[in-house]
């Protein structure tokens, strides 16, 4: 056996030996790998987190939520920390809305998670509660699910723009997300500390929309009401601002609940609504003499490709007689004295064939060949509103350029969009598109929709009592799968509101209405004037009343035959103003005997007009001001539903 | 003067400490404090904003057409037609003085 120095030797050194191997060790871990260690711990302890930014609010044109964000939560229990867990079980299962069966087997797991999301008000008894663990998540909410859902979209999982302005917006709407790191223990759950933010999130931007809630209710209303009614596969309504270009309402539905937005991508033949256009090129390029005639041809009109029929033939008719009864023969025996190019061109200058710009994603541009594509008959079935496709969109776009004095304009969603802190960034401006006609052909292109809207027009079930409509009905075969659909129509009407200084341009289509008529002065113009008269009754809708009151209910124009003869001198148009005679009375109101008219001179309008309703009789007001004198006059015998006419004056 | 002994400096070492230990504490527990009730008000203000925003939606359904209508109609009441509503002329716009 060695030596006892020798022994305390080698003991010293293996001691020597591992400590060397203990600093060399260490140094590696510390100097060598030290960074790496130090990532891998913290990366244990910290997590980096991402803070979600709140996605922008979208309004209505009067500020009316449409689309908001919410901070909802996940829920998470731990059930071997709950203090009472039978108490504190029925408790949850009553906020969260769980079975209590389903409830009780999620907590015999180690950890119950509950994706929800639930509302803050859901969770907030929650939050007392030991054991329940809350996450919150924010999330896209909807006041109105079904309101204008085609247009406004959705927001996918993903928290992104899926479909309709939602997608359009979304680098708009949906703000940077800010990050933070925070504190976990061993078994990563976060520290109940404070976040270390590395970089707040900044909210999106609001966007105010130029949809008006109330008309958007009473467009989805009047549409799903017909449909049901009528019985029909779908429609679409458009209402638009004419001198602005600002959609007010746009509602499409569809034979079982669909939700797409077929008022800007899908297209329809627009049949007698596009006979506007063929007279627009004529007027424009002065192809029709004042009240000249062409033949009815008793209904029947053989071209070489084709027959042309009428539905109720005259004998003979104006430019003016063949809009207002939509007579196919007569408007393609005009629309020959156009050459196509001079068609094509009135058609593309209304829009036809190019999208509107509207901001709205995969918006079509309906189909409009070139002339050098026409056949034979394609002169004719574009001059009647065949071979041409069009969204309601781009013919409601068309017909606010009639009723703009001729000037296109693009339509637009997008009233104003404000940053966080709510400076405007960004206001609509009307944009004009082009001059499609001059103010004058417009003025009497209104002039011929206006006689649709007369005793005799086609329109004649759209016409207000005390407010002239310029309108025009279409009533046009339905192409299916490539085919005309045998008795299948898709009904139309389009408005302006008033006919004098439009404010309100009012598209509508049914497709394929079954049960009734399918025509469109007995489908779509009622439900117009239905829509118009919510409209009016309607407190805020966005319709200028001070421009109504002042041009409405008695400004009537001599029919577009006579204007020509009349105006020819100066190139004025005259205004005939009338008294407007007593619409047709219920029989109740007609045996009703006369009474006297009450004397309301010196009076407000306002109170005058009180007074006179609630003594039964209607109210016509010329002027501004006090009432200077009635017609019938104060004292006067009347019948109870006649009119009284209120001349007013400034009060001095 | 006399001079500070050795058991006198660790006290005063021990005391620097204690405090040092105490201002780290204390800070500690006032921001944990801090993000407690930022984290209470933060609840309390979702709570807010959600119930707002139900109340929102409640009263939209409620003044919806499609509420008020039947039942404006149930109780005898219609939409009036457009001869019966009358919109009183305003005088015109004055031009801006100059």
């Amino acid at each position: 056996m060695a030596k006892p120095a020798v022994r305390l030797g080698v003991v010293q050194f293996g001691l020597l030996g591992v400590l060397a191997v203990l600093v060399l060790r260490a140094a590696q871990v510390q100097l060598l790998e030290g960074r790496r260690h130090a990532a891998e711990a913290q990366a244990q302890r910290t997590e980096h987190v991402v803070l979600d930014a709140r996605r922008g609010t979208l309004f209505d044109r009067h500020g009316t939520a449409l689309a908001l964000t919410q901070e909802t939560y996940h829920v998470g229990i731990a059930p071997n920390e709950l203090r009472d867990p039978r108490a504190d079980a029925g408790l949850i299962a009553r906020r969260l809305r769980l079975a209590p069966r389903d409830l009780d087997k999620a907590l015999r797991r180690r950890y119950a998670w509950f994706a929800g999301p639930y509302t803050a008000l859901d969770v907030e008894p929650l939050r007392a509660v030991r054991g329940v663990h809350l996450e919150p998540v924010l999330r896209r909410f909807y006041p109105s699910t079904e309101f204008a859902r085609a247009v406004i979209g959705r927001v996918g999982d993903d928290g992104l723009g899926a479909s309709g302005l939602e997608r359009l917006l979304d680098s708009l709407l949906a703000g940077s997300p800010g990050s933070a790191v925070v504190l976990k223990d061993r078994a990563g759950r976060e520290y109940e500390s404070p976040a270390r933010v590395i970089a707040q999130p900044i909210p999106g931007n609001d966007v105010v929309l130029t949809i008006d809630a109330e008309l958007q209710e009473i467009a989805q209303r009047a549409l799903d009401d017909a449909l049901d009614r009528m019985d029909a596969e779908g429609g679409d309504v458009v209402m638009l601002d004419p001198v602005t270009g600002e959609a007010l309402a746009i509602a499409s539905r569809h034979k079982g609940g669909g939700a797409r937005p077929s008022a800007f991508t899908e297209t329809f033949e627009p049949g007698s609504l596009a006979k506007i256009f063929a007279a627009a090129a004529l007027v424009s390029l002065n192809r029709v003499r004042p009240g000249e005639h062409v033949s009815g041809e008793g209904g029947k009109y053989q071209l070489p490709d084709r027959l042309v029929t009428d539905e109720h033939p005259l004998p003979s008719l104006t430019l003016a007689d063949a809009i207002r009864v939509s007579s196919n023969i007569a408007l393609v025996k005009f629309a020959t004295r156009l050459e196509p190019d001079e068609q094509y061109t009135m058609l593309r200058a209304f829009g036809f064939g190019a999208p509107t710009g509207i901001e709205f994603p995969a918006e079509s541009p309906g189909k409009l060949r070139l002339p050098k594509d026409w056949t034979r008959p394609s002169q004719a079935s574009l001059a009647i509103g065949y071979e041409l496709a069009v969204t309601p969109m781009q013919l409601a776009a068309a017909y606010a350029a009639i009723a703009n004095d001729g000037v296109l304009l693009q339509p637009t969603l997008i009233r104003e969009v404000r940053d966080p802190a709510g400076a405007v960034r960004y206001r609509h401006r009307p944009e004009p598109v082009r001059r499609a006609v001059t103010a004058e052909v417009a003025a009497k292109l209104r002039d011929l929709l206006r006689g649709v809207v007369e005793a005799g027009g086609t329109g004649e079930r759209a016409a207000l009592a005390n407010f002239q409509l310029a309108a025009k009905t279409g009533t046009a075969r339905r192409v299916v799968g490539g085919r005309y659909a045998p008795g299948q129509y898709t009904a139309s009407f389009a408005a302006l509101f008033p006919a004098d200084d439009p404010q309100l341009v009012v598209v509508m289509k049914i497709d394929n209405p079954q049960k009734g008529s399918y025509f469109a002065a007995q489908t779509a113009a009622p439900v117009t004037r239905s829509m118009l008269e919510q409209a009016l009754a309607a407190r805020t809708v966005a319709l200028d009343r001070a421009r109504l009151s002042n041009v409405a209910p008695t400004a009537e124009r001599a029919p577009f035959d006579e204007i020509k003869e009349i105006n020819e001198p100066d190139g004025v148009v005259p205004y005939v103003v009338t008294i407007p005679t007593p619409a047709p009375l219920p029989d109740s109101e007609r045996v009703q005997p006369a009474r006297a008219v009450p004397d309301v001179t010196g009076r407000p309008l306002r109170e005058a007009a009180l007074l006179l309703h609630r003594r039964g009789f209607r109210v016509v007001v010329k002027g501004w001001g006090v009432v200077h004198h009635s017609w019938p006059a104060a004292g006067d015998k009347a019948a109870a539903g006649s009119t009284v006419t209120l001349f007013a004056e400034p009060r001095h | 003067m006399a001079r500070v002994k050795g058991r006198h400096w660790l006290a005063i070492w021990l005391v620097a400490l204690l405090a040092a230990l105490w201002a780290v504490i204390a800070r500690q527990t006032a921001s944990l404090n801090a993000a407690r009730a930022l984290t209470d008000l933060r609840a309390e203000r979702a709570g807010l904003e959600g119930k707002r925003d139900e109340l929102e939606r409640r009263i939209r359904t409620a003044s919806s057409r499609a509420v008020l209508l039947p039942r404006a109609q149930k109780l005898g009441l219609r939409l009036p037609a457009d001869t019966e509503i009358i919109l009183v002329p305003t005088a015109p716009a004055s031009p801006p003085p100059r």
